[in-house]
């Protein structure tokens, strides 16, 4: 029996299964019918586990039907973006370099949510190696807004984002570096976080840029974002940066509302010319229902933010570079026919394996690093990078969360913005200064201009997720949207 | 010849010789940055897991004891501990490394300064020509001290295995393979200054360093595997000058003997470049220890930028007093206060300290011996293991640790000379007897009834026979020939199938002689 997922949390799921109101293959099945009557349509997977899926929720069933008691994400299905290592999947960061990579072992992340009773639906799509703000950049063609077919859904984890909109999946993981997470979860109306730099591991995440990626989950709740969020976190021995870091229960404090809280609207970043008058107007709107909830609502400049995004399209490529260095053809992945001699063969492996994007940034992350530049470049961006730092830490200390858009615009046509990478770059403009600095950051749905979401971004201090969490809660709970595409709840199955 | 050739070139030529000496950790358990055991050998790629082949997503962690032991090799190099260091990534693009970068150190090493000095004795002496302005002794032997730069820690690559071509060489190759089984092992990396002169100091230098890294047990510093591997920059610049000359990269020497004689021919060659008007390339070359001469790598050469950068996959390291110290105190005695214990309470002589601590193995064996004889009897130890079991080790090809005769039969003989049981000419006897056959000395004096008379009674019986029985030289040796008295010791010892004890023997002849 099909259920409609568009409308089951991932707690209502696991509390179904353990009454009997269904069981774990139900929701499957559910996932995979709804793949099956959308994916034509909006393209959110690279590949879709049914078997792997299938598998899972047997498993769950088999616990539930023992009266096991049954853990967090039982039973939920769940969709992991093609850049995180599942072994049994093919792990292809939506590029030709790797499009036949096949996994050999799991990203922790993962295997902490499989860990959890969780049903694998599938890999989703993805602007190539994550570079990018709409998911056009994939080898495999863009994903489409399931608000609007003719938009894309943000990037680069467009893919997950699109799916759990769509009702595909109840979850979704994706990686931020810039904004990754959080502005394709502002385009498509889902609850979207990434959290402080070393509160998840990294190991089994396919790097972009190691100093500023962050795994985090996309979901249709504030509270399934939380229990998500403490699924995933904590200390991993194959992460050197993961952190020991005690994490709350944070589906319990996030109850406990936001009297007294201070919120500190970004004033000069909501002033940017670049930001839509009615996506700023929207956000003023939710910053009102928090100070009607009884928080205490200032104004606060981050000066050195506007520099962050120079900085970061030097930090982010330099590190790509490196990163994707190991794709050569020697060991895996695309290797070109015919080649001459060993240079020869990284010449044209490359050439043919990566798309332009990723050449793009890999030239500019090595001409960034380049002996007689790297003090002009990559030692001026670090020097950046303490300036954002130092920024926050000057609001934290009278502010304890900030607020933002979290794309300046709201979804924008597929080919719109494609031959102009810097109009681009800009979509992640109020996204980029968190990773920088390295601090937690989500975005809440909070209402639609021309029918199409917008996203509320909410900063807090390092490991302060609770405090997000309570404030992203409050603002859902007060403002009570219904944020389904018309898409996914016509479907009815 | 070429000895004399070596000469004379560096009497207008004066050698500039930097080392730099990577030496694998083969004491870790596992590889620098992922839990994969470390060993030699074994089939190709089974020793590999995603972080060490450099597989998509896998992210390296520090091993510790990597680290503990890179800084224990700084301390033991009087080098300073930075209090603040990290890893940097060295790009290039090569099949045997993963991740076409290399985790290595830059600008922050863990080490930095320090150095060793270096003795330099015998026939090598002869190639440093200003010695006398380093201070040498009248024989020739100097000490000279040779600075380090810095030691850092960085992992190892892969090896490739070129197929189809001559000699497993890349020219001529059909085709290559990489085995990873070695990539991802922790590599430590010295670079000395360029204060190196000679061959012979460059030999010394390292043996040195590698005698400090086994007496640290961090290495099992096998240059014929490759756990220790040496290469040199050297450059040559006229007597006087100040300024260096262009210096070649040797590389591929696998014992100390070739590190010595690479540079021997590296010198030459670069003399007679210059003596005929050429320039130097800076370039590698490769020491061929079969034709005896470097060799230009013929490999296409890319002019490379590696683009350091700090790696973002792990924090900086802190190293705080505490930790230093900590370290310090676990500090084994290292070669150089070890000779001058085995001088202060042995009371040997500098040459046989020096040799004695000089070889890790074998100083070990002395002390082992010296705990079983008690310290008055150092110097004879030290005298039986210098000798007879040093020849016999040589001998054998043995080592002090495989060796047949072990150091506590070894004490039990130099007692059993010390309290008169045998004779040291007896001794010489036993030992050969011991290697032969593996008896303990007891067994053997037994078998061959070999003991030492002492008693003076026996002794004067014999005495006062050789006496009568020489008459002629008696009175000789009274009317003042006194040298004849090794003839009479001889002639009593003769009398007693050698067995009788010298000292009593000397000590009646006087008696009944001198009277």
């Amino acid at each position: 029996m099909t259920h409609d997922l568009s409308t089951l949390t991932a707690g209502r799921i696991r509390d179904g299964i353990a009454a009997g109101d269904f069981t774990a293959t139900d929701m499957a099945e559910s996932a995979l019918a709804r793949i099956a009557a959308l994916e034509g349509d909006v393209h959110a997977f690279n590949e879709v586990t049914a078997g792997l899926a299938l598998d899972a929720a047997a498993r769950v069933d088999d616990l539930a039907a023992a009266g096991e008691p049954l853990p967090p994400l039982a039973g939920v299905p769940v969709a992991f973006k093609d850049n995180m290592n599942l072994r049994g999947t093919n792990t292809s960061c939506s590029s030709l370099i790797l499009e036949s990579y096949s996994s050999v072992y799991d990203c922790t992340a993962v295997r902490r949510m499989l860990d959890a009773g969780a049903v694998p639906v599938g890999k989703c799509n993805m602007d190539e190696f994550a570079f990018g703000s709409s998911t056009e950049n994939s080898a495999f063609g863009p994903t489409h807004n399931p608000w609007d077919l003719d938009r894309v859904p943000g990037g680069s984890s467009g893919g997950s984002a699109a799916a759990v909109s769509a009702g595909m999946a109840v979850l979704a993981l994706g990686s931020d570096t810039g904004g990754s997470i959080r502005q394709p979860g502002a385009l498509t109306g889902t609850v979207a976080m990434k959290p402080t730099y070393g509160r998840v591991s990294r190991y089994g995440v396919v790097a972009f840029a190691s100093s500023l990626d962050q795994i985090g989950p996309f979901s249709k709740t504030v509270e399934e974002c939380a229990l998500t969020l403490n699924v995933i976190c904590g200390k991993d021995p194959m992460d050197a940066t993961s952190v020991d870091m005690p994490m709350q229960d944070l589906a319990a404090t996030m109850r406990d509302g936001v009297e007294g809280l201070r919120v500190g609207v970004v004033r000069d970043l909501m002033a940017l010319e670049g930001c839509d008058p009615r996506v700023r107007a929207c956000t003023m709107d939710a910053v009102e229902v928090l100070a009607g909830l009884g928080a205490e609502v200032g104004e606060v400049d981050l000066p050195s933010c506007m520099y962050g995004m120079p900085a970061y399209y030097i930090i982010g490529p330099a590190e790509a570079s490196s990163n994707l260095a190991r794709f050569d053809g020697i060991r895996y992945g695309h290797r070109a026919e015919g080649a001459e001699d060993v240079m020869d063969l990284y010449l044209r492996s490359r050439a043919e394996g990566f798309g332009p994007e990723s050449i793009r940034r890999i030239m500019l992350g090595t001409y960034a690093l380049s002996a007689g530049y790297y003090d002009a470049y990559y030692g001026q961006a670090q020097k950046v990078r303490t300036l954002i730092i130092r920024d926050f830490e000057k609001a934290f200390c009278d502010y304890d969360v900030l607020v933002t858009p979290t794309s300046p615009t709201v979804a924008f046509k597929i080919g719109e913005k494609s031959s102009d990478p810097v109009s681009m770059y800009l979509s992640d403009v109020y996204t980029i200064p968190v990773n920088l600095a390295g601090i937690p950051a989500v975005s809440v749905p909070c209402g639609l201009v021309d029918g199409l979401p917008v996203g509320l971004h909410l900063m807090g201090r390092h490991f302060d997720e609770a405090t997000l969490m309570r404030t992203a809660y409050s603002y859902e709970k007060a403002a009570a949207l219904d944020m389904r595409p018309p898409l996914a709840s016509a479907l009815g199955v | 010849m070429s000895k004399d050739r070596l000469t004379t070139v560096l009497e207008s030529w004066e050698a500039v010789i930097g080392l730099e000496i990577h030496t694998e950790l083969t004491s870790l358990n596992t590889k620098m940055f992922c839990g994969c055991p470390v060993q030699f050998g074994g089939e190709s790629n089974t020793r590999v897991c995603p972080v060490c082949l450099g597989m998509p997503g896998a992210l390296p962690v520090p091993n510790e004891s990597a680290v503990e032991a890179t800084i224990l090799a700084g301390l033991a190099l009087d080098c300073r501990i930075s209090r603040w260091s990290q890893f940097h990534r060295k790009n290039y693009f090569y099949p045997d490394m993963p991740k076409d970068y290399q985790i290595s150190q830059y600008d922050l090493p863990f080490c930095v300064g320090g150095g060793v000095n270096v003795e330099i004795d015998g026939d090598g002496c002869a190639q440093r020509l200003d010695r006398a302005a380093v201070g040498a002794d009248p024989d020739g032997t100097y000490t000279t001290r040779i600075g380090i730069t810095r030691i850092h820690l960085e992992e190892d690559t892969g090896k490739m295995v070129h197929v189809g071509g001559s000699e497993g060489r890349i020219a001529g190759a059909t085709h290559s393979l990489v085995d990873f089984n070695r990539a991802g092992t922790a590599l430590m990396e010295l670079v000395s200054e360029p204060e190196i002169r000679t061959p012979e100091e460059a030999r010394r230098f390292a043996q040195k360093v590698r005698l400090v890294f086994l007496t640290l047990g961090v290495s099992d510093c096998n240059m014929e595997e490759g756990s220790m591997r040496v290469d040199a920059n050297v450059s040559l610049r006229r007597r006087g000058d100040i300024e260096f000359g262009v210096k070649a990269e040797v590389k591929n020497m696998n014992s100390f003997k070739a590190l010595h004689d690479a540079l021997a021919y590296e010198i030459l060659r670069q003399g007679d470049v210059l003596d005929a008007g050429g320039t130097i390339d800076q370039e590698t070359r490769h020491w061929d220890a079969g034709k005896k001469r470097t060799s230009s790598l013929r490999s296409k050469e890319y002019a490379h930028d590696y683009r350091y950068f700090p790696e973002p996959d792990m924090v900086p390291f802190t190293f705080d007093d505490e930790y230093i110290d900590r370290l310090r105190a676990r500090l084994p005695e290292l070669p150089d206060a070890r000779g001058s214990r085995y001088m202060a309470e042995y009371g040997l002589p500098k040459h046989d300290a020096a040799v004695l601590s000089g070889d890790l193995e074998l100083g070990d064996y002395f002390e082992q011996v010296v705990e079983g004889v008690g310290v008055p009897l150092a110097r004879a130890a030290a005298n039986l293991v210098l000798g007879d079991f040093s020849a016999y080790l040589n001998a054998a090809g043995s080592t002090p640790t495989d060796a047949d005769v072990g150091p506590r039969k070894l004490a039990r003989l130099i007692q059993l000379v010390d309290d008169g049981t045998i004779s040291g000419k007896q001794a010489k006897e036993v030992f050969a007897e011991m290697v032969a056959t593996g008896e303990k000395p007891r067994q053997i004096i037994d078998r061959l009834g070999m003991r030492q008379v002492s008693d003076s009674g026996a002794i004067e019986e014999v005495v006062d026979r050789v006496l009568a029985s020489n008459a002629a030289q008696v009175a000789e040796y009274r009317a003042g020939k006194h040298g004849l008295l090794g003839f009479f010791v001889g002639a009593v010892m003769r009398e007693m199938g050698g067995q009788a004890n010298p000292a009593v023997v000397n000590e009646i002849l006087h008696a009944r002689l001198d009277a």
